[in-house]
């Protein structure tokens, strides 16, 4: 190994391994390379691949934040390997660990098996549905009506969101985070004409009402897209247009036992969300929460400052209200 | 064996246009591509598309830029279909989703770009190529377009000089399988990847280019490489012209506005070859900064404004060279951006080789002759995307298929198999470094006899040895080493016409610029270079350029 210079680091890269082809199981690999600042940890893959073990797989292309092909784990978070500087995370970490993407399959080394990830996107119906014929120029949408795309529309598909996403790693058939902030780009977009249809259908099982809010998605996405906020988004919408499923129905019961009682009612909101025949076909769920200890405490008090939550309830509503108009 | 009617080899924004055209007429069309078509370097195309739309532009005001622009080796016909279509084709691609960017009142912005005397490039934000790829995509999803993701095209075949079909090799598990179909349309995109700099993918190798080279197209004016001012200096990585179609200035080491001395009238906004040419100057004599880079100077447009027009300069500058445009001015330097040449087409996409059929970047119709204007590529990908999809679902129409790839499905099976087995003494990237250290020193931005035969040398000794490489893994899953051995043959083939061309063409024409000749020369030179395939040598020969209402001028700005 070549001695370091002033800038230069000597440190060792830690590589999932697994090959299919010759063993059953992962291992890990270990390099020691030079890191010269601006390396990226795609530059220091390229480098092991290259000149060190061309065995080694990993998926990329542009090299600059755009293609998507290169998300992986790196310390523990899913980003892109090629604008993720290795310097600064070394001096952070004093480490560098590259994984896999999670939530879906290893098919080789660093390389994921996407189509779970490509058939929510093919699942959403990711295509403008446009209404009666089109204008004969450009659609006329003003740049305000435009710009809520602007939190999806950038998007480049690289699955870091959801391979840190809790929702689906509890739930594989979830939608998951880009192909709803996809199914969002059309709903939001003022030339679909599908919005309620589309609403409906997102409405279903493992769609927007499955979201567990972690944020984790907004948090990694590498082009600043906010997929969380787009299925929040979506979900008011549909609450807007009178679409009614489990989840929004339960949202319903949770606003108002709170605004009512002061405090989570979880067996209101239960009855009220499921109604008595989906009480009782989720009674042994709640057999086991029982059962685990988990039983809601009778108890608890209201929460303190409740008129104010009740002011602020009714300038949101009232907003609201004036939004429609 | 799998078959199509009309097969698209790659999946890019031509690709794609191509596929959505041809399933409209009612082709089987299937697309293969060695990437998913969301990663196609299209999605790289940042700035904006032109077209004239606005209110008091012409068709023929964007034909002339471009002619000029291509220092009037462009086929004139060619550009005409272009420039008239264009409109039409932002409508199209707004009206199946693309989100524009527009003011209040709903109009479409457009900004103005290098060597158009008009603001007519429009843009989605600066992500451009992403929003027009996304739209391509979705219609393909939409259409139920087969899609063959992930598998590399390693050969086309030509039966009794006919296109018959196709060999590729599916990354994921090692299978060599024929695709049979009537028609072809190559659509693969750059292949600058024989250049140190280069602002293209590492999967840009010039891959169908050539394919259909070695399969007997003639490759056009493959000596015409374009090298973009304003990479950022060191990964090379775009930063887009709308950074000065935005109002960002060229300033070198002792703060000048250099770019007001080598282009009185358009300033920063002059033709790509004349700014990179104008910054390589700078840095020869010695006014660039250490490393030869200069300063592209965006802070009083302030961090506002970069962050709603350009969103993407801001990232690129912030993380891959650590610089805050809206406070400091980024480095950059000139790169391989993109290569004029390509397969040889007509005005429908049909090359010499009847079924084969190509567009995009690595097609040559020709509309950029010797300099592409910004803003005409993506442009250039929907409208010959679209001609050559419906010309090939026509040929397909009317054609029955050709069967018999078994003998070189055999063969490409025996080819993987041996640079899978091979134990060589040369790396695969130790061959391509030097390629690229070759190409760039010598046929780069200028250009001279002495460089360039040195170059040839070279790149013919590096083909000689690429039969003693190494692979160095034997796997069939995803083994990236074998498709980058497979690669290196591309650039290298595509390399040797490159040089051959240059050292053959003794002029300076846009891109293609000689310290030795350093004036165009109309007389003798106002000609396409075309180069065959003779499978132990290529040869050039020459056809002349379409000249209809634009006589070649002196080409200053």
């Amino acid at each position: 190994m070549a001695a370091a210079g002033a800038d230069v680091l000597v440190t060792k890269i830690k590589v999932y391994r697994f090959d299919p082809e010759v063993a059953k199981a992962a291992h890990y690999d270990e390099w020691d390379l030079d890191v010269k600042p601006g390396q990226t940890v795609l530059d220091l893959l390229h480098e092991v691949h290259y000149f060190h073990d061309p065995t080694l797989s990993f998926r990329r292309s542009c090299r600059s934040a755009i293609c998507g092909s290169c998300a992986m784990n790196i310390n523990g978070r899913t980003g892109l390997s090629c604008n993720t500087q290795a310097k600064p995370l070394l001096d952070r970490d004093g480490y560098l660990i590259v994984e896999p993407m999670k939530n879906m399959p290893v098919l080789k080394d660093l390389v994921a098996d996407m189509g779970g990830f490509w058939k929510a996107v093919y699942d959403i119906d990711p295509y403008l549905r446009p209404g009666a014929d089109p204008p004969k120029g450009p659609y006329v949408v003003p740049k305000h009506r435009m710009d809520l795309l602007k939190i999806a529309q950038d998007c480049i598909m690289c699955g870091s969101c959801l391979s840190e996403c809790t929702s689906r790693e509890a739930n594989p058939e979830y939608l998951g985070p880009a192909a709803l902030a996809k199914a969002y780009r059309f709903v939001a977009d003022a030339r679909d004409d599908a919005s309620v249809e589309r609403l409906k259908e997102y409405s279903q099982p493992n769609g927007i009402w499955d979201c567990d809010t972690c944020l984790y998605c907004n948090e990694v996405c590498p082009m600043g897209v906010k997929p969380m906020d787009a299925i929040m988004y979506m979900r008011e919408k549909a609450i807007e247009a009178g679409i009614h499923s489990q989840g929004s129905k339960h949202a319903l019961a949770f606003y108002d036992t709170l605004l009512e009682t002061g405090k989570l009612n979880e067996f209101k909101t239960a009855i009220k969300s499921l109604g008595i025949p989906g009480l009782v076909a989720q009674s042994p769920i709640a057999a086991k929460v029982v059962l685990h200890g988990k039983t809601p405490d009778l108890r608890k008090k209201p929460i303190k400052g409740m008129a104010d939550v009740k002011k602020l309830a009714a300038l949101v509503e009232k907003k609201r209200k004036g939004a429609k108009k | 064996m799998k078959r199509h009617d009309v097969l698209i080899l790659g999946g890019g924004l031509a690709g794609a246009s191509a596929a959505r055209v041809a399933h409209q007429a009612g082709a089987d069309v299937a697309i293969v591509s060695k990437l998913s078509p969301l990663r196609s370097h299209t999605v790289a195309a940042a700035g904006g598309i032109n077209a004239a739309l606005a209110a008091g532009d012409t068709w023929e005001g964007h034909a002339f830029d471009t002619i000029k622009g291509s220092d009037f080796l462009a086929d004139q016909d060619s550009v005409e279909i272009l420039c008239r279509e264009a409109p039409n084709l932002i409508v199209e691609m707004d009206h199946l989703g693309t989100p524009f960017s527009r003011d209040e009142s709903g109009t479409l912005f457009n900004r103005p770009f290098g060597g158009m005397r008009q603001a007519r490039a429009f843009f989605a934000g600066d992500r451009t190529g992403l929003a027009l790829m996304q739209t391509a995509w979705e219609q393909l999803v939409k259409a139920g377009v087969t899609l063959y993701e992930e598998w590399a095209a390693t050969s086309l075949i030509v039966e009794n000089g006919r296109f018959s079909g196709l060999i590729a090799y599916r990354i994921a598990d090692g299978t060599l399988e024929e695709f049979q179909g009537k028609a072809v349309v190559v659509c693969t995109g750059p292949g600058g990847q024989m250049y140190l700099k280069s602002t293209n993918a590492v999967t840009c190798t010039g891959d169908g280019t050539a394919l259909a080279f070695r399969a007997g197209c003639a490759l056009k004016d493959m000596e015409f490489v374009q090298f973009h001012p304003t990479s950022l200096h060191g990964p090379n990585i775009l930063i887009t012209e709308a950074a000065r179609g935005e109002g960002g200035i060229l300033k070198n080491a002792k703060g000048e506005r250099f770019m007001e001395k080598y282009s009185p009238k358009m300033v920063d906004l002059a033709p790509r070859d004349i700014v990179s040419r104008s910054i390589q100057t700078e840095a020869n004599e010695g006014r660039a900064f250490p490393g030869g880079y200069v300063h592209l100077d965006l802070t009083h447009l302030g961090a506002a404004r970069i962050k709603e027009r350009l969103p993407e300069v801001y990232q690129f500058s912030t993380e891959f060279a650590g610089v805050d445009p809206g406070k400091e001015p980024i480095p950059i330097e000139p790169a391989q951006h993109y290569i004029m040449g390509g397969i040889a087409t007509n005005n429908a996409g049909a090359t010499n080789v009847p079924g084969i059929f190509a567009a995009g970047e690595c097609a040559c119709v020709s509309l950029h002759g010797a300099n592409r204007l910004g803003g005409n590529a993506l442009l250039e990908c929907i409208a010959f995307g679209k001609h050559a999809g419906a010309a090939a679902a026509a040929f397909a129409k009317k054609t029955a298929q050709i069967a018999g790839g078994e003998q070189i499905l055999q063969q490409e099976d025996r080819r993987v198999d041996w640079l899978l087995k091979t134990e060589g003494g040369e790396r695969v990237e130790a061959l391509r470094l030097e390629l690229k250290q070759v190409m760039w020193d010598n046929v780069g931005v200028f250009r001279n006899e002495q460089d360039m035969a040195a170059a040839l040398a070279a790149v013919r000794a590096l083909r000689k040895r690429y039969p003693s490489i190494r692979v160095g893994a034997p796997g069939k899953q995803f083994n990236y080493a074998l498709i980058e051995a497979m690669e290196l043959r591309n650039l290298l083939d595509l390399s040797e016409v490159i040089v051959m061309g240059a050292l053959a063409r003794r002029e300076s024409r846009g891109a293609h610029s000689r310290t030795d000749f350093p004036s165009r020369d109309d007389p003798n030179w106002l000609k396409h270079t075309l180069a065959w395939w003779r499978g132990d040598r290529i040869e050039l020969t020459y056809e002349p350029v379409r000249i209809t209402q634009w006589q070649p001028q002196e080409r200053t700005y």
